[in-house]
């Protein structure tokens, strides 16, 4: 069974996952044994997803972190292995329904997509990158979470807005919640984001020189959630300011770096 | 031989005569021996609550066992005149499916309520310690627990607050995680906002502030609320700690504006804040819902959600009634086999 195969079986179960929490959306079912098997099917999609990226790395030799392919595939892995971990400790309920859908997302761009192409001289990393790179991609998993917890918060406080909230409120945990857990989010990823930045620098000096533009398009993010973390710091954005901040801040990433990635090619 | 079950409801009797046939729980096994004596049952059990009583019953000679029942209702509670024009009646399939639909809500004078299942399970438990139950009605009350619960999980009957003051509760549970931590504050002690603090204070919420212009009034709320009570010009100054706002005074004009709360919530560090105007003329003016980390509700609001909640738990009664009559069918059938 190549990387490929597990993939698509992975997609499948993540697949399944989304489809049976939109049924549980629709029918405003919130607990029981439906939640139950929603959680089993997307630990099984995870084990597929790890398998995949194990048998990738292991039959390379290197981190598969080498192409937009493999750092699509990694973004998503760590976004799932967020949810499992926050998910389970807080006990919030669908936030599987909206991390499913993008998982899915991304997992079927990389797959249908023609990104999964070897590097022109492929070549073996050093240690110090490797490293860089995989805690700058978790992090990022970590934020695209927030940016899932923050979709959420909105729809929540749509509905407690509206003066007439539906089904949809029942199922979601409450704004104040999800305002800790998007901000909690934010912080682990920031936190790694830095280290990977610290990590980059390092290796950039020792090891191998970076393009200015990638350093300059890192900083930019970096910034960019030093503020986000900063303002949430200060009780100036919590609530709605903070779920647009994260919303908006990971979409500016993804997009920028795709963009980067094909304009790259 | 047939199940069989006499009683009456909210529907069929009012409260002068319901109240009149209740059962004392700590009576109900003593109860349900002594009905078994009096009327020609091999097996029986009593179901009393505020809105019901029933006996249920397995009889080989249903007629005469109805008339037994209906004396000893007459007997026990020594009642002067008859009450057999409040009472209804079920036999064999009917029984079933109205004991079904009794532990379901479906019965309830609050549609899908689910307190009767506790009750009706309380119920069971006095009369099979009594040694007064058998197989047959083991069977039927043990298979129409499984069916309220299968109907409370598959369909939306108990979904939904339908009265003021819990819909107010549901709505502050989807603002903050833990009403535990929450303060609510009342500003006003109306007949409604004492309701609605005390389904906040029932649900767990910390703590309660109450304030109003009648002093003694406000003291004596807050005592039954196990608050405290504050001075009615003090509430602003309080306000830096409250999560949760019942207003409902009877002010000429808005307690509470944008101007006075946008300083306040501030104070506050824009923490969420639920509001809940109650007052006519309304407390809160409209536009303070605009602002972030607000939520404010007012009276006309939670009266339509919760006739919205009632809508959709009437949509789901036929769901619950299909349900309903495949378990019956199939107990009807060991029925038949069992006891025919």
């Amino acid at each position: 069974m190549s990387d490929r195969c597990c993939l698509w079986v992975a997609v499948i179960l993540y697949a399944a996952a989304s489809a049976l929490t939109a049924r549980r959306l629709q029918r405003g079912l919130a607990a029981g044994t439906l939640h139950h098997i929603n959680v089993a099917l997307m630990v099984a999609g995870f084990l597929m997803h790890t398998l995949a990226m194990l048998w990738r790395g292991t039959h390379l030799g290197r981190c598969p972190l080498t192409n937009l392919f493999e750092v699509q595939i990694f973004l998503a892995w760590s976004a799932v292995f967020f949810y499992l971990l926050i998910g389970s400790s807080y006990r919030v309920s669908f936030l599987g329904a909206f991390t499913a859908p993008l998982v899915l997302v991304m997992l079927l761009t990389a797959l249908l997509a023609p990104v999964d192409v070897a590097a022109p001289t492929p070549k073996k990393h050093s240690a110090w990158v490797e490293t860089h790179a995989a805690i700058g991609i978790l992090a990022c998993g970590a934020l695209a979470l927030a940016c899932v917890v923050g979709v959420m918060y909105l729809v929540q406080e749509r509905q407690l807005k509206s003066g007439r909230p539906g089904r949809l409120m029942r199922v979601l945990p409450a704004v104040d919640q999800l305002d800790v857990i998007g901000f909690r989010l934010l912080l682990v990823g920031f936190a790694l984001l830095t280290v990977g930045m610290i990590g980059g620098a390092i290796s950039q000096r020792l090891v191998e020189p970076w393009p200015w533009s990638k350093t300059a398009w890192a900083a930019l993010v970096w910034c960019l959630y030093g503020v986000l973390v900063a303002g949430r710091l200060s009780d100036r954005w919590r609530g709605r300011k903070a779920a647009c901040g994260a919303i908006a801040v990971f979409l500016f990433t993804l997009v920028s770096f795709w963009g980067a990635c094909w304009l790259a090619r | 031989m047939k199940l069989i079950v006499l009683g009456l409801n909210h529907r069929s009797a009012p409260v002068e005569v319901r109240e009149r046939l209740a059962f004392p729980k700590a009576e109900l096994g003593e109860a349900t021996c002594r009905l078994l004596g009096a009327a020609p049952l091999s097996e029986a059990a009593i179901i009393s609550t505020c809105n019901r009583v029933e006996l249920y019953g397995l009889a080989a000679e249903p007629d005469k066992a109805s008339a037994g029942m209906r004396r000893y209702l007459h007997d026990y509670h020594q009642l002067a005149d008859s009450v057999d024009p409040y009472l209804y009646e079920f036999r064999g399939n009917d029984c079933i499916t109205h004991l079904f639909e009794v532990v379901s809500g479906l019965d309830s004078m609050v549609l899908g309520e689910t307190e009767i299942l506790g009750q009706v399970k309380e119920a069971y438990a006095a009369a099979q310690q009594a040694g007064a139950t058998g197989p047959a009605l083991n069977r039927l009350f043990q298979k129409s627990f499984a069916a309220a619960k299968h109907i409370r999980t598959h369909t939306g009957i108990t979904q939904g607050a339908t009265s003021v003051a819990n819909v107010a509760v549901e709505l502050a549970e989807h603002i903050f995680r833990d009403l535990r931590a929450s303060t609510v504050m009342v500003i006003g002690t109306g007949a409604m906002s004492e309701a609605t603090a005390k389904a906040l204070r029932s649900r767990g919420a910390g703590t309660i502030l109450v304030c109003g212009r009648d002093r003694e009034r406000a003291a004596e709320l807050a005592r039954q609320l196990g608050g405290q009570p504050i001075h009615y010009d003090d509430w602003p100054v309080e306000f830096a700690r409250v999560d949760i706002v019942i207003s409902a005074t009877t002010a000429p004009h808005p307690i509470l504006t944008p101007e006075k709360l946008e300083p306040l919530m501030r104070a506050r560090h824009h923490r969420p804040l639920f509001l809940i105007d109650i007052g006519v003329p309304r407390d809160i003016e409209p536009s303070c819902g605009v602002m972030e980390n607000v939520f404010l509700y007012n009276m006309d609001n939670l009266q339509q959600i919760a006739q919205e909640n009632l809508a959709a738990r009437e949509r789901e009664i036929a769901v619950c009634r299909g349900m309903i009559a495949e378990r019956v069918a199939t107990l009807a059938r060991w029925f038949e086999q069992h006891f025919p």
